[in-house]
Parts: structure tokens; C-alpha cells; sequence
């Protein structure tokens, strides 16, 4: 405040004399506002992303634990994980089956979308009820859902012994061969409304003109489909499947409450398999290792997803 | 004839499958709340797909079983402090990136970068600094990392963008300050993107659970979803009370999606395809 009072005085003093130092004066409080305005987010996204990235590699290198000093390790965490440690194999593959469920998901989507881009009453309704289930809280929708799974009184059994599918209830979260599936498609449910609401900004972009243009060609509604509606919509498709990677992620809260990550290992993923790690073991070094393992998965993913999308999205990323 | 069909034709086929994925999508919802009403007996098969003799014992069970006003206040509590700190924060930096300055560049791309790291993949350093901060088992070390979102800064510089140039001119000629500027002009002409940030921002606080599952020991501190995950390991899953602390979950995040639905999918699909 003092300062600025100073400031005040000695503009005018100033302007008249010399007015380039007036505004080069002015010119770097204004720099320096626009940095203080920065500051406080720049700080945050430092603490909580780039340094914690960087710390994650050098974790990965030592040996560490919170009541021992660091030495370093070398490559010795890398070996061990890859190849010592089943578990960590079984883990990703876990993690990959988990992301090849988003292309279900996405097709499925785009279903509904495509119905819900029609021109009928009460569209906006549909929209509403197929996207609700994302914004809710996904420790609610696991324990919604292992009650839905239930062996006894559950739905989903009560259902399927109705249609003579099966004549016993099926212990879905507590069997080796349907506990994945079963924590996907509850996933599934979740997200799959997100993934309407890109594909239907991606649809709605589409300029109609190209299909009367089309159909005046005798083109017939499949051929448009694909000839305009799926190379259009590319980058939509992109960004729902890193949507979608991204999802095996946040399953974390999922899996914590619908299965713990059992039994085994059949529904852990590195998410889940890093945070036993790290935080029930304690082994804070290893589970850096895997975590870095985890970030060149989904890099890794995401480049070779937009590459097949033509690079495109990544100009649509670009220009913000 | 098939390309005179989609015009005159009715629309029910339509309206037939929608209802169908409509019901299959609301099925969960319905099961939960019915259970809530209702409990469950194990012993009687089968379930009753109506509720049976509904009554509100088990919400009443939830208010004194566990410390339910304890986990709203402290959900409340590190809500509010994100919710303010992202749209004080995201604005600020939003409205800094509109303006020209060496270094500009480089800090778009360091925010979009950050953009591609997701938080899960930075939970064992965040946890190490946050003990180091002495923020664990507080509310502004769970709030901490939520505080500023990337997809709302650059919700906010392009809401920053679309106001007339001359206005803002017109203002600093006539010697308004900086700060001035920024909260009695701008601000109340950016009311959509803010309207957005603070739904966004509510959604994700309110449902986070792995960081605060991580920074938090302390019962006394726990926040809504970590005490319902506390109560389905001490209950049988069988009991109403779960499901109806389930729904009293519920409800807000839905009750502020269902108010302000558009600002909220605006966001998260400006946020998707504009980075």
C-alpha cells in the first residue's frame, strides 16, 4: 500500500521529464501483478504434479523407507518389478483389460448418443438420466453396486435365476473368473454417460449440410455413418479413450470398496496394487517404481490412441 | 424407400430404446433407495422388487449410529475451501494468461503438461510433501491439491477473452487499478465460467476419496466417503442403514448436478476438447 502511494507521487513528477520510465515502470508492476496472479496455482500444479513426477524417478532408484536414510539402488527396483514380482504382472493385465473395456463402452455410447441426437420430446430427459450416474460419488456406486452383485439377495442373481440362466446365485465379487468383469461393468455404468455427452458435442458439430449433401449422392444412411459421421467424430473418439484410460485410474475408489483388490489378485490394478504398496507394506520405493511404470503405460497410450486418431486431437489440445 | 422413412415416420422405436437404457441406467438408484427404506432380509428370497412396508427407520439408525454430522461438516469444510480457492486462483491465472508476458508460452505448456500427469500417478511424493508441510490429517491438506484446476484456468482465460477489449481499455484509462479491474468488472461478466468452476470443483471435492483416504488418519477429521467406506467394513452389508447412508450421500452432489446440469456438462466438455 505504502508503495504504491510512493508510486502515485512520483508518476506525475516523472511523466512529464521522462515518460518512458513512467511506462516501463508501469509495465513491470503490471509484470509482476501478472506473476503474482500466477503464483498460487503455479505453486500448487509444482508441489502436487511436476515435483512429485520427478521425486517419484528418484524414489524409484533408492532404496527408502520413512525410518530408514536413502541409498541408492540403481535399476534394483525395475528388476525386482519386472521380473520377480507375479503380482505386478498380473496387475497390468489387469490394468489393460480394464482399458480395452473402454472401446465397449464408447460403442455402447455412441448408440446412445446417436438416438438421443434425434430430434424427438424429451431428449434432454434421456440425456439427463443416461449422465447422472457420473457425477455421483463413486464410493456410493461401489457399495450400490456390491449390493446389486450380492450372492443371496442381490438383483443382478435374483435376475438371472428368474431367467433360468443360472440356478444358483453366483458370488460375483468373490470369484476369480467374474470379479473383474463385474467391477467393470459398474465402472462402465459410471462413466458411459461421459462418454455420450463428448460423442454428442463431437455429433452436434457435424454440419448438417454433408449429410443432405449425401443422401441428395444416393449415399445410404450406413454409408454416411461411416464415410462421415466416424471420421468426423475422431477426435471425440480420442478423448474418450484417454477419457477411458484415465477411468482406470479413478477406479481406484471402486475396486478399494467393492473388492479390496481380491480376491488374489483378480481385480487389482497398479492404482490399487501401488496404494497396498505404498501405504499398508510401506514400501514407498518400490511402489515409486511401479508408479512411474503406471505414467509410461498411460503416455504411452495416449500417444499411440492419437496417433491413430490422425493427430488431430492433439491440434484441437494445442490451440487452447 | 428407405431414405423416405427417417422423415414422416413416428418416433417410438426410438423412444422404446431410450426408455429401455433409460430404466437399466436408473435400476441401481431405485435398488439402493429401496433398500434404504426397506432393509434386507437374507432369509427371504426372493427380494421384493417393490419396497415393502417403507419407513425412514434407518435413516433415523444413520444420524445416531455413526458421527454422520461430523463427516458432513468436515465434507463441507474442505468443499468450501476448494470451491473458493479454485475460483479466486483459477480466475487470477486465467485472467494473467489473457495478457501478454515473457514466459507466457512456456507457462501454457507447463499447464497443459500438468494437464497430462493424473493425480493418482503423483500420490506417494504428494503424500511424502504433504507430511513435510505438516498439513496431514488437516482440512488445507486434504483441500491443498484441489485448489486450482487446469481445465478452469483455461475455462476462465476464454471467458476472460470474449469480454470487449475497449471496456477494460475505457477502465484503465481512467485509472482503475489492476485488482479493481479484476473483481468489479470482469468478475461479474464471467459469471457462467464461474458458475462452472464451482460446480466442478464442488463435485470433485465432495466425491475425492483416495486423497484424503491417504493424508487423513484421524476419525475425528474423516470426510462423507471415507466414513461410508468405514461403515461397510464394521457393518453387514444386509443392514438399510448402509444404503441409507448411501442416499443421504447422494442426494447433494445429485441434488446440484440435477440444479445446474448445464454449467456442469459445459465445463467438462469445454475442459475435454479445449484442454
Amino acid at each position: 500500500m505504502a508503495e504504491r502511494a510512493v508510486d502515485m507521487a512520483a508518476a506525475p513528477l516523472g511523466a512529464a521529464a521522462a515518460r518512458p520510465t513512467f511506462w516501463a515502470r508501469r509495465r513491470s508492476r503490471e509484470l509482476g501483478l501478472i506473476w503474482l496472479f500466477l503464483l498460487p496455482s503455479l505453486v500448487i500444479f509444482l508441489l502436487y504434479r511436476i515435483i512429485p513426477l520427478v521425486w517419484n524417478v528418484v524414489l524409484s532408484l533408492e532404496f527408502w523407507s520413512p525410518y530408514r536414510p536413502a541409498r541408492f539402488a540403481g535399476l534394483y527396483q525395475y528388476q525386482n518389478m519386472l521380473f520377480y514380482d507375479d503380482a505386478f504382472w498380473k496387475v497390468v493385465g489387469n490394468t489393460l483389460i480394464f482399458m480395452a473395456s473402454a472401446p465397449i463402452g464408447i460403442v455402447l455410447a455412441l448408440g446412445v448418443a446417436l438416438l438421443v441426437n434425434q430430434q424427438i420430446k424429451g431428449r434432454g430427459v434421456y440425456r439427463t438420466i443416461v449422465f447422472m450416474s457420473y457425477p455421483v460419488m463413486t464410493v456410493a456406486v461401489g457399495i450400490i453396486w456390491q449390493w446389486l452383485y450380492n450372492e443371496k439377495v442381490g438383483l443382478i442373481n435374483y435376475v438371472l435365476i428368474s431367467l433360468g440362466i443360472t440356478n444358483r446365485g453366483i458370488p460375483f465379487l468373490e470369484s476369480f473368473q467374474w470379479a473383474l468383469p463385474a467391477v467393470i461393468l459398474a465402472s462402465l455404468w459410471q462413466v458411459i454417460g461421459f462418454y455420450m455427452i463428448i460423442l454428442l458435442t463431437g455429433l452436434q458439430s457435424i454440419p448438417p449440410n454433408l449429410y443432405e449433401a449425401a443422401s441428395i449422392d444416393g449415399a445410404s444412411a450406413g454409408q454416411s455413418f461411416w464415410r462421415i459421421t466416424v471420421p468426423l467424430l475422431k477426435p471425440s473418439l480420442f478423448l474418450c479413450f484417454v477419457v477411458g484410460i484415465i477411468n482406470s485410474f479413478n477406479a481406484f475408489d471402486l475396486i478399494f470398496v467393492m473388492t479390496g483388490g481380491g480376491p488374489g489378485h483378480a481385480t487389482d490394478l497398479l492404482v490399487t496394487y501401488i496404494y497396498s504398496t505404498a501405504f499398508k507394506l510401506g514400501h514407498f520405493d518400490y511402489a515409486a517404481a511401479m508408479t512411474v511404470a503406471n505414467f509410461v503405460l498411460f503416455v504411452g497410450l495416449a500417444f499411440v490412441a492419437n496417433r491413430l486418431a490422425g493427430g488431430e486431437a492433439g491440434a484441437v489440445k494445442r490451440r487452447a | 424407400m428407405d431414405r423416405r422413412r427417417p422423415h414422416k415416420r413416428g418416433h417410438w422405436p426410438v423412444h422404446l430404446a431410450l426408455a429401455l437404457i433409460s430404466a437399466l441406467m436408473l435400476v441401481p438408484f431405485y435398488w439402493v433407495l429401496k433398500t434404504s427404506l426397506t432393509g434386507e432380509n437374507i432369509f427371504a428370497y426372493p427380494p421384493s422388487l417393490l419396497p415393502h412396508d417403507p419407513n425412514p427407520f434407518y435413516f433415523v439408525d444413520v444420524w445416531y449410529a455413526i458421527p454422520f454430522l461430523r463427516y458432513l461438516i468436515n465434507s463441507v469444510i474442505v468443499s468450501i475451501m476448494v470451491v473458493v480457492a479454485n475460483v479466486f486462483l483459477n480466475a487470477m491465472a486465467g485472467y494473467a494468461l489473457t495478457r501478454d508476458f515473457p514466459g507466457k508460452g512456456a507457462t501454457i505448456m507447463l499447464f497443459l503438461s500438468c494437464m497430462m500427469i493424473p493425480f493418482q500417478v503423483t500420490i506417494i511424493p504428494a503424500y511424502l510433501i504433504t507430511a513435510k508441510l505438516h498439513l496431514l490429517n488437516s482440512y488445507f491438506g486434504m483441500a491443498l491439491p484441489l485448489m486450482s484446476t487446469i481445465i478452469c484456468i483455461f475455462i476462465f482465460k476464454a471467458a476472460f477473452e470474449a469480454i470487449p477489449h475497449s471496456l477494460v481499455e475505457a477502465a484503465r484509462i481512467d485509472g482503475v487499478p489492476d485488482w479493481q479491474i479484476m473483481f468489479r468488472l470482469i468478475m461479474p461478466l464471467t459469471k457462467p465460467a464461474i458458475a462452472t468452476n464451482v460446480i466442478l470443483s464442488f463435485i470433485w471435492s465432495w466425491n475425492s476419496f483416495l486423497w484424503p483416504l491417504v493424508v487423513v488418519r484421524d476419525v475425528n477429521m474423516q470426510t462423507l466417503p471415507l466414513g461410508l467406506s468405514r461403515f461397510l467394513s464394521v457393518v453387514e452389508d444386509t443392514t438399510g442403514a448402509l444404503y441409507a447412508f448411501c442416499v443421504m450421500v447422494l442426494v447433494p452432489g445429485l441434488l446440484i448436478f440435477l440444479l445446474a446440469q448445464k454449467e456442469f456438462i459445459k465445463g467438462l466438455t469445454s475442459g475435454a476438447t479445449k484442454g
